[in-house]
């Protein structure tokens, strides 16, 4: 890429930019560090007392295990649907492939919230709510769209050569989707996975339909504590969520490239 | 292998060469991509496809290797029909023009990945990628991946790949395409090599006249899905049996004129045409017209035509003037030897050419 000298006043116009965006989650730092009973900026003492207090808050442990599991329940699903989806959209080409793609990523465009009542009302008869397998459908709702669109982008994109290649040497139909096709989507199927764990951990509206007083996600938890008490808690685990989306976020930028598998 | 022998199939010919195209046809709605191609190869021949882009030869290729499905007609390999047979049981190996490397492989596994899928046993896959590594010449390059390669060395890579298997049939699709001149050059003469000293059969589809005549023992021109002509490279060349051929393969000069009673006059100049009745083409090539201040003798079996330079264009080893004569422009072309300086536009000369250069053909 060409390399031109950038003014001084777009790189302080940028500065400036990057800190409004990342200002409320620098915020929760200091907070989250606090030695009060209260969030307040800033704190008038410091300690890591709210940092213990999580792994004491048995509400907040459970729901932290159900929100892991669930993500990664939700990411082998989607691949697992979304892999033959896509393979069928994009290489089979049925009569229709094209609204069918449009169909399939329809569930982005409506509003969460009417998605939530819609599911709500299909799920309460059928005894859905509050359950664990209700909470992995509703999830994969929102989750199945960016899998069957990421994992078509890559598959689009593959070199059709490649595999004929493989025919030609003697590689019958599945050993080239296995050997050739699947390893060569690799950076597609990283950040399919990485981006459908993200959805599926951070969803809150969804959940918050889904959930029941047995059965809670780690955000609803947040949610609902907030709204009964202001400690600095939920900031202590902010700050433990970013580390965990930031840690995401390099395993997918070394295994796959980050600017190539999703500016795309 | 599942297969039928030929000559179990209602007439059908008799299969002549190793690989065999009997009527093979490709439609598309109205459009015939491949139009009832017949065609013979001899074991050991490397055959070129040669023709225009949207021909038809990449089609015909395809169909062999079994990558397209064909709308009629069979493809016989030694004495065996394949033609529904899939393409990872038809033991054919296919270089593409993209190189088509696995990049999650490096090269040693790359070229071991026909011989896995045959289930060779390890110590012979292994001597054999290393003897297929050596003949293309890149020993020490076995760890590397596809993307640390220049282009020249992952099309090596792919012949490798195609030629470890010991294919039945090699087959090429505009396998230089990708490279610059100078190693294009290089590299179909490396691919001629390799495949003379292993003796394989071997089909060469390209656009590129050049790589057709000089490498290929027999070119196969095509043109809208049709066969124009199968011949070997001085065949193609000194007897095009098709105008199109004839325009397509080598400079021509095309004359339009006039036949009846087996002459043709073209820009003032009765030519030979026995046989040809109405509209005709009449062409010679330039460098086989010569220019000069006098008429040939009489006798000489040449036709002669006077004119005047209209442009000429050195080009360093070649000199070629355009001629105005009887109506028409007219090109002759020469090698330069050197001293014999450039005539000014305007200049009258006699343009001369042999019979035997001259071909006719009805016009269209």
């Amino acid at each position: 890429m060409d390399e031109r000298p950038i003014s001084p006043v777009l790189k302080a116009a940028a500065g400036l930019m990057f800190l409004f965006l990342l200002a409320p989650l620098i915020i929760v730092i200091p907070i989250s560090l606090s030695g009060d009973t209260y969030m307040a900026f800033p704190p008038s003492s410091w300690s890591l007392r709210w940092y213990g207090a999580i792994f004491s808050d048995t509400r907040m442990t459970a729901a932290f295990s159900v929100s892991l599991i669930l993500a990664l329940v939700v990411t082998a699903l989607s691949l697992l649907i979304g892999l033959p989806a896509a393979y069928a959209l994009v290489r089979l080409r049925p009569l229709g492939a094209e609204v069918l793609g449009s169909l399939f990523t329809a569930p982005l465009l409506l509003p969460t919230i009417v998605l939530g009542l819609a599911i709500l009302l299909v799920f309460a008869p059928l005894g859905l709510l509050g359950t664990f397998q209700g909470l992995v459908a509703a999830h994969l709702i929102v989750t199945l769209p960016y899998a069957i669109r990421v994992l078509s982008t890559a598959l689009a994109t593959l070199p059709i050569p490649v595999e004929e290649a493989a025919a030609t040497l003697g590689a019958p139909p599945l050993t080239v989707f296995f050997r050739v096709t699947l390893p060569m989507m690799r950076s597609g199927m990283v950040s399919t996975a990485a981006l459908c764990f993200l959805v599926s951990f951070d969803e809150v509206v969804l959940s918050l339909f889904m959930t029941g007083p047995r059965l809670s996600t780690l955000p609803v938890a947040m949610y609902r504590h907030v709204e009964q008490q202001a400690d600095p808690l939920v900031a202590a685990i902010s700050v433990l969520l970013v580390v965990l989306t930031l840690a995401v976020v390099i395993v997918v930028d070394r295994t796959a490239g980050l600017a190539k598998t999703f500016v795309r | 292998m599942m297969s039928i022998r030929p000559d179990e199939i209602q007439g059908l010919k008799q299969a002549e060469g190793f690989l065999s195209l009997r009527g093979l046809t490709r439609r598309y709605g109205n459009f015939n991509a491949v139009d009832d191609l017949n065609l013979d190869v001899a074991k050991g021949e490397l055959v070129a496809f040669l023709g225009p882009s949207g021909c038809g030869k990449t089609t015909s290729l395809r169909m062999i290797a079994g990558l397209a499905p064909s709308t009629s007609g069979h493809i016989v390999v030694d004495g065996h029909d394949i033609t529904g047979v899939p393409p990872y049981r038809r033991d054919m190996g296919l270089v593409f023009q993209s190189y088509a490397l696995f990049p999650h492989m490096d090269v040693a596994r790359n070229i071991a990945f026909g011989l896995e899928m045959r289930k060779v046993g390890k110590a012979e896959a292994q001597e054999r990628v290393r003897e297929a590594i050596a003949l293309v010449r890149l020993s020490g390059k076995e760890q590397h991946r596809p993307a640390q390669l220049s282009g020249g060395q992952q099309q090596r890579v792919a012949l490798a790949r195609a030629l470890v298997v010991r294919p039945s049939i090699l087959l090429l699709d505009e396998p230089l395409s990708n490279l610059d001149a100078k190693l294009r050059e290089e590299m179909r003469n490396e691919i001629r090599d390799i495949q003379k000293r292993l003796g394989i059969t071997a089909i060469f589809v390209t656009h590129d006249q050049m790589e057709a005549l000089t490498i290929c023992d027999k070119v196969a021109v095509m043109n809208h899905g049709r066969l124009e002509q199968l011949g070997t490279p001085l065949d193609i060349y000194e007897h095009p049996s098709t105008a199109f051929v004839a325009g397509f393969v080598g400079r021509i000069n095309r004359l339009a004129g006039t036949a009846s009673g087996g002459l043709a006059e073209v820009a003032g100049v009765q030519v030979a045409a026995p046989g040809f009745d109405g509209r005709v083409e009449v062409m010679v090539r330039p460098h086989r017209v010569s220019l000069s201040a006098y008429a040939p003798p009489a006798g000489d079996d040449r036709y002669a035509l006077a004119g005047t330079v209209a442009r000429a264009t050195f080009a360093g080893d070649i000199l070629e003037y355009e001629v105005e004569a009887g109506g028409v422009l007219m090109k002759s072309e020469a090698a330069t030897r050197g001293g014999e300086g450039v005539l000014a536009p305007g200049t009258p000369v006699i343009l001369s050419w042999h019979r035997r250069d001259t071909f006719v053909y009805a016009a269209s």
